[in-house]
């Protein structure tokens, strides 16, 4: 468990890079997840129904906003799941579409493992909820 | 300063926002460019964030949009994107941005180039204000900082299409100073100065502020009298006449007794009205009552009833 912040690499959210960015204040990064938390909830469904219905541009909409909030969490692995889905919208790439689909509910699953096992997401984790 | 947010993104306008009200800023926030394009109506919002990607109307096309209207007052615009290839940076600037920034944003990189946003505002205000001063020099005449000849002809003709739309009157009054050339030659000309801009001084305290008075040369002084009726420009006439006559003018070497002549003439006794036609009016009218004697006040089209007063 302490080595989590040191391997990156692997990990959902990037807490330094983030926290830097944010002039390291862990309160206002708390409130940040919240807000993205409910933006991908809120999204989710609709982006679901836009592979159900083969709507392209709505795919490539929706997982751009997405993408654009995970990049400003250094969230890596969520970000490279919303660009596939982006691209696959762009593409209008069903079969891509579903596939980076799957992946980004399992990162944002495992985002939300993380937060509720580290330190830092103990705290997050308990006051975000499921 | 106030400061526009157009992020559909609610994680980084969330961080915008509250950087920049530490950074002590007035924020507006917008979610889609529609309600940035509504927001930006503000003339008071100068400085614009925009989000390239929103749904709606996008970042460029409000960057577009600003450049195209009509405004005295710049807006400065920093277009965000996530999109970093050269071509991409080049068609934001194009398309109207000052500025381009990359997401997610590095802080200290966007607080030093809103400064640099500031700074431009800053100059632009400076120089608006510069052209505002110097218009105003230009309008006004050296002396007796009264409206010059061109100012107070061009406001007339404002007048005259207002009237003409409001169904109303406009008056004019064509003064001067009566031997004003013999206080000149008698006491200097820096003492006939003095005597001028004692005599304007007394009419401007007589006129409402919506009057215009200017110098239309020499020591002619014009009043224009919007929604002026017939019957209230010769007892306009009389007061401005008795503000100057009343008492003498103390200046350093004398006091001098000094009086005017006055002509007056209203749109409505004048047909078909112009500036031209009105000007002409009260300068007739001024005859009359310079040949009536002076020290008195005619009005044109009922020169009978220009009054002597001793």
């Amino acid at each position: 468990m302490s080595n989590h912040l040191d391997s990156s690499q692997d990990l959902p959210i990037d807490f330094s890079e983030v926290l830097e960015r944010i002039g390291g204040d862990e309160l206002f990064l708390e409130e940040l997840l919240k807000i993205y938390f409910e933006e991908f909830r809120e999204k989710i469904p609709f982006l679901r129904e836009a592979i159900e219905q083969g709507n392209f541009s709505l795919i490539q909409e929706l997982s751009h906003g997405l993408k654009g909030a995970s990049a400003n969490l250094s969230l890596a692995s969520l970000k490279k799941a919303c660009f596939a889905l982006e691209m696959s919208g762009r593409e209008k790439n069903i079969e891509q579409a579903r596939s980076a689909f799957f992946c980004l509910e399992t990162e944002f699953q495992r985002l939300k493992n993380y937060l509720e096992a580290s330190p830092l997401g103990n705290r997050t984790g308990q006051r975000l909820g499921k | 300063m106030k400061i526009l947010i157009a992020e559909d993104d609610p994680v980084s306008s969330r961080i915008l926002e509250k950087n920049l009200l530490n950074w002590g800023y007035n924020v507006n926030l917008a979610k889609t460019g529609e309600e940035a394009w509504g927001a930006l109506k503000d003339e008071d919002l100068r400085l614009a964030i925009l989000d390239w990607m929103m749904p709606g109307m996008d970042g460029v096309d409000i960057c577009k949009k600003i450049r195209r209207r009509r405004r005295k007052k710049y807006t400065y615009i920093i277009l965000l994107s996530a999109k970093d290839r050269k071509q991409d940076i080049i068609a934001g600037l194009s398309s109207g941005a000052d500025d381009y920034m990359t997401k997610p944003v590095n802080f200290l990189e966007l607080r030093a180039r809103l400064r640099t946003g500031e700074r431009i505002i800053n100059l632009e205000d400076k120089l608006i204000l510069v052209q505002d001063q110097l218009k105003d020099l230009a309008s006004r005449d050296s002396l007796t900082k009264l409206w010059n000849r061109g100012e107070i002809i061009k406001f007339l003709r404002e007048e005259l299409e207002r009237a003409s739309r409001e169904k109303k009157a406009v008056g004019v009054i064509m003064l001067d100073v009566d031997f004003f050339k013999k206080i000149n030659d008698i006491f200097g000309h820096d003492i006939g100065d003095v005597a001028l801009l004692q005599v304007v001084s007394r009419i401007k305290r007589k006129v409402r502020k919506s009057d215009k008075v200017g110098r239309y040369g020499g020591d002619e002084i014009v009043t224009i009298l919007p929604n002026c009726p017939p019957s209230e420009i010769f007892k306009i006439g009389e007061r401005l006449r008795l503000a100057v006559a009343r008492r003498a003018i103390k200046t350093d070497l004398d006091a001098i007794p000094i009086t005017i002549s006055a002509g007056c003439a209203c749109s409505e006794e004048v047909p078909e009205p112009t500036a031209e036609k009105l000007i002409r009016a009260s300068d007739e009218a001024l005859l009359i009552a310079k040949s009536q004697g002076r020290n008195c006040v005619a009005v044109h089209g009922m020169s009978n009833k220009g009054r002597k007063n001793v």
